[in-house]
């Protein structure tokens, strides 16, 4: 019985298998593509983004630590425009978000609140708009806060206050209305983390005013 | 005498209006020129159906008619029409058998549910069009269909249950490749006499009906690539005819009937990419000729059932990624017709000594990751092209006539527990491209002389002695792995010259000794350069900086690799501190990596113009001088460890440019001064500098004590100023005191007239106080 035309198909593909196993599924690897899927990429820079490796971690641009979590994220100055998804929100263990000097525009995510181990998010120099999101407080490990030169409206949540191992922030150049709180780690901020936002209309008198007046 | 009373008239009348051979200008010609003219563009049939052409329509291309001048087919193929069925009066053909339209790209719009009305229709034919919209259920009307063919359209919604119950004579049933939903229908028990049902290419859902087992003539069966769930279910058992059952790529669980096989036809039986478990009947291919089985993707377990060659006619045999455990030997042992075998990706424990007899045609065998042991067979497959064995655990050395192959393009047998030499047979191939024979305990390694050979992976064995030797002016090698060995002797300098596209250059953890000689720069394509953990000496050589393949970003470009599709290259290395196999993203990783040496000298400047390096590792040398000053022009650098040498003077402000840096480590060297600031160098641990005496500044917790560091210097003002502040008032205090001590007794020795006052002045005092005194104790 000779083969069929079916079989003679089924024949060439054995040329062009594959070694490697079939399918990944990692789902730190399906939050960055879900990312990457959202951006305009003219400099190429996620082309190393293959989702069918077994985890992100030979990807360019991604850093993992010893049990294949991602733990760093470094696209600063890449030329890529686009938005920020939710996505993002499930690296668990990211630690350092350099989002910086690129075209990222649209709102700051509220799920970036839930990367708890984030020590560093650098999300300056974007077209960001929207309000900061109050989840951002929930970053109990932030260090460092910098969104300045961005579009940036409404009130600096003050929920912030409880960020007590904030170092740096920086929310210079956007156009933040309201007052700047004071406690916690803002009493330590110079102002020129805040300024260039029109609207910010100075610290906050505590039990004097009303906080988000004029916003 | 009436008009319409004479029969001569009256027989004039009746023949003007019926359809002639000669002339036919009856209702079934003029519903054809109306729907072509409600045509948006008629195509070809403005010069087909043209009475130009041929008085007779029955002559038109396209119509056929039977005796009596009726229509009976109409079939319009690429004829680039332009419109919808909407208005062709279907009720007009009532003798209409084929009804045949294909690849009208133009062809839009629903299937009018007139088409009911065709009631002798026997081929309903409508393939690769753009007819949208739902099926009609008028369709259950043709009770005469034979063949029901609505394929390669943009047709929705659910196959409507009612059209197989009374189209029982239905042989040909194909509505693949649109954009169905729901349920197969059981109402196709109906169809007894179906031979051909093809489904495949929808988004079919829920489980395959039992009714299917009614289709006893049934010989082609597609059901692939839709939703499917559930069981296939045991009734299968009953479809005897069945020779073709496509079920691949669908969402089919639970185990394979073991009623499978009884069928006494069965020859092509593919499964894969479901989530089909349990161990499967043994028998299967007992009671037929199987001539293709594809089980891969799934979760079978248990043993590769034994009875697939049974019937002398077994072709390929696809099982990879799975979880079987066996193989026992009687099953592939006599298989002469054996093509392709892939049991790739399961936990196979067989001896492969055993495994295979002798296979005339058998061309390709995967068997990496499994659990085969024993020796090499000898002699059993001389038109072998693709051999991989890797990841097993089978020992010995390769056997005399191992591979008699004149084909034999990749031959894989590493991560196994093989020793002795490699044979000249196999290095001498004229067809092989690819030759991995890492992670084992070969010892010796002859002359190299494969033409045609692209990779060449040895790493990981126990070869001695000097670079080996390859054939000179190899214009196809691609890739040199030698890692891991106990190799001597220099780098030879003719690699440079010898290997044009050469791309990956690994020869790290050898005894490799003396300089890395120049000629290396000559390697226009190379893309990786791993010379670690040797014993070389010298400088890195200026030249080095003119790799053309290193000094720009590859592009998008990574063809090389992708096209090498028989075997992705599969390259380890450590990456960001952690070990990493570089496999599909290979070609696109430009690395230069010269650690662990005793290289000396300075870092050339002309480095940096590497624009495209992505990795560079000089850790662990005896590197002195400093740092390029324009560092910050390797704008892809993403990791960078300079770490353990004698690097002096500052890290280079320009270093603070590098956005991609990720991974960095300057530790234990001779650097100074402030570390730079801005964009990654926020980021980076402290560690990363740690060992350098004379660096400073953040995020190291000494502070630089020179004039440019402002907050740190102001810090010291005020703290100055408050000692000054302390040391003031105490001066003042004590100043105070001492001027009024002095202004009273100063007076007090220096003027007597004063003293006589003063004491006067304490008598009269005292004695005004007695006064008082003695006056309250009365």
């Amino acid at each position: 019985m000779a083969p069929t035309s079916l079989l003679i198909s089924l024949a060439s593909c054995l040329l062009f298998l594959s070694v490697s196993p079939a399918l990944a599924s990692n789902s730190e690897g399906e939050a960055l593509c879900s990312f990457k899927s959202r951006l305009s990429d003219p400099n190429n820079v996620l082309q190393s983004w293959d989702q069918s490796l077994v985890n992100p971690c030979t990807w360019f641009h991604v850093t993992c630590d010893s049990q294949n979590r991602v733990i760093r994220l470094d696209l600063g100055n890449s030329n890529i425009t686009g938005a920020l998804g939710p996505e993002l929100g499930r690296l668990q263990h990211l630690q350092y978000l350099e989002l910086y000097r690129n075209n990222f525009m649209g709102k700051i995510p509220e799920e970036l609140g839930n990367l708890k181990s984030l020590v560093s998010m650098d999300l300056y120099e974007n077209q960001l708009e929207g309000e900061i999101p109050k989840s951002l407080s929930k970053l109990k490990s932030l260090r460092f806060m910098r969104m300045n030169n961005n579009k940036l409206t409404g009130s600096i949540p003050r929920e912030l206050v409880t960020l007590s191992n904030l170092k740096v922030l920086d929310f210079s150049n956007n156009d933040l209305c309201g007052t700047i709180p004071v406690d916690g780690p803002f009493s330590t901020f110079p102002p020129e983390s805040f300024e260039n936002n029109k609207r910010l209309n100075g610290p906050e008198l505590l039990g004097l005013a009303s906080y988000d007046f004029g916003c | 005498m009436p008009f319409f009373q004479s029969p001569l008239l009256f027989l004039l009348l009746f023949l003007s209006f019926s359809c002639t051979q000669l002339s036919c200008t009856g209702t079934e010609i003029q519903a054809l020129l109306a729907w072509r003219s409600s045509l948006n563009h008629p195509g070809c049939l403005t010069h087909a159906w043209s009475y130009n052409t041929s008085n007779d329509p029955c002559h038109w291309e396209g119509i056929g008619c039977d005796e009596a001048g009726s229509i009976i087919s109409l079939t319009i193929i690429r004829c680039s029409i332009n419109g919808t069925l909407h208005k062709l009066n279907f009720s007009s053909f009532p003798y209409l058998t084929i009804l045949h339209i294909e690849e009208e790209q133009n062809l839009h719009g629903e299937i009018p549910k007139e088409i009911g009305t065709l009631r002798n229709l026997q081929v309903l034919y409508l393939y690769d069009n753009k007819l949208t919209g739902e099926i009609p259920a008028t369709i259950s009307n043709l009770s005469n269909l034979s063949n029901l063919t609505i394929a390669a359209n943009y047709l929705s919604g659910s196959i409507p249950s009612a059209i197989f119950l009374n189209t029982s004579n239905l042989h040909h049933l194909d509505l693949h490749d649109n954009n169905l939903t729901g349920e197969i229908p059981k109402t196709i028990e109906n169809l007894s006499k179906l031979e051909y049902l093809g489904f495949s290419d929808n988004h079919l859902t829920g489980a395959i009906p039992r009714a299917i087992g009614h289709l006893t003539r049934l010989t082609k069966l597609y059901l692939d690539n839709n939703e499917l769930n559930g069981r296939i279910p045991l009734e299968i058992g009953n479809m005897t005819a069945l020779q073709y059952a496509l079920f691949n790529d669908n969402n089919l669980q639970w185990e394979l009937p073991a009623t499978i096989a009884q069928l006494p036809n069965l020859s092509s039986l593919i499964l894969k990419n479901n989530q089909l478990n349990g161990s499967i009947n043994p028998y299967l291919g007992n009671n037929s000729y199987l001539e293709a089985i594809d089980l891969s993707n799934n979760n079978f377990v248990g043993m590769v059932p034994s009875a697939l060659c049974r019937g002398g006619g077994l072709l390929m045999l696809w099982a990879s990624n799975n979880s079987f455990n066996g193989l026992l030997p009687t099953t592939l042992k006599n298989c002469t017709t054996l093509i392709l075998l892939e049991l790739n990706t399961n936990n196979i424990r067989a001896d492969i000594s055993l495994t295979f007899g002798v296979h005339p045609v058998l061309t390709v065998v995967d068997l990496s990751e499994n659990r085969f042991y024993g020796r090499l067979p000898s002699n059993w497959a001389e038109n072998i092209v693709i051999l991989n064995l890797e990841e097993n655990e089978i020992y010995g050395k390769i056997p005399l006539g191992f591979l008699n192959s004149t084909q034999l393009q990749l031959l894989s047998l590493a991560n196994n527990n093989l020793t002795g030499d490699i044979p000249e047979e196999l290095t001498n191939s004229t067809s092989l491209i690819d030759l991995i024979l890492s992670n084992n305990n070969f010892s010796s390694l002859p002359y190299i002389q494969a033409p045609k050979l692209e990779t060449l992976h040895l790493s990981n064995n126990i070869f001695v002695g000097r670079f080996p030797l390859l054939q000179i002016n190899w214009a196809t090698l691609v890739t040199i792995d030698l890692g891991e060995n106990k190799f001597s002797g220099e780098v030879p300098s003719w690699i440079g010259s010898s290997f044009p596209v050469l791309r990956i250059l690994r020869l790290r953890s050898n005894q490799f000794i003396g300089n890395i000689p120049l000629q290396l720069s000559m390697l226009n394509n190379l893309q990786w350069l791993d010379l670690s953990n040797n014993n070389l000496t010298g400088p890195i050589p200026n030249i080095l900086s003119s790799m053309h393949s290193m000094a720009v970003q590859i592009a998008q470009n990574r063809s090389y690799f992708d096209l090498h599709f028989i075997y992705k290259e599969n390259i380890h290395l450590i990456w960001k501190g952690e070990k990493a196999t570089y496999q599909e993203n290979t070609a696109l990783l430009n690395e230069i990596d010269l650690s662990c040496n005793y290289i000396s000298g300075n870092i050339p400047d002309d480095l940096v113009k590497l624009q495209g390096l992505i990795f560079l590792n000089l850790s662990r040398n005896q590197l002195s001088g400093v740092i390029p000053h324009n560092i910050g022009n390797m704008t892809s650098l993403e990791i960078l460890d300079l770490s353990i040498n004698h690097l002096s003077g500052n890290i280079p402000q320009s270093m603070s440019h590098l956005t991609f840096l990720d991974t960095l480590n300057l530790s234990h060297n001779n650097l100074t001064g402030q570390i730079p600031s801005g964009t990654q160098f926020q980021t980076f641990n402290p560690s990363v500098f740690s060992n350098n005496d004379g660096l400073c500044g953040f995020p190291l917790p000494n502070n630089c004590s020179t004039n440019n560091s402002s907050i740190v210097h102001e810090v010291n003002n005020e703290e100055g100023d408050k000692k000054l502040e302390v040391i003031w008032v105490i001066c003042s205090v004590i100043l105070g005191f001492v001027t009024g001590f002095w202004a009273y007794f100063g007076a007090l020795f220096w003027n007597i007239s004063l003293r006589f006052a003063i004491f006067h002045f304490m008598d009269k005092m005292q004695d005004k106080m007695m006064k008082w005194f003695g006056w309250y104790l009365h």
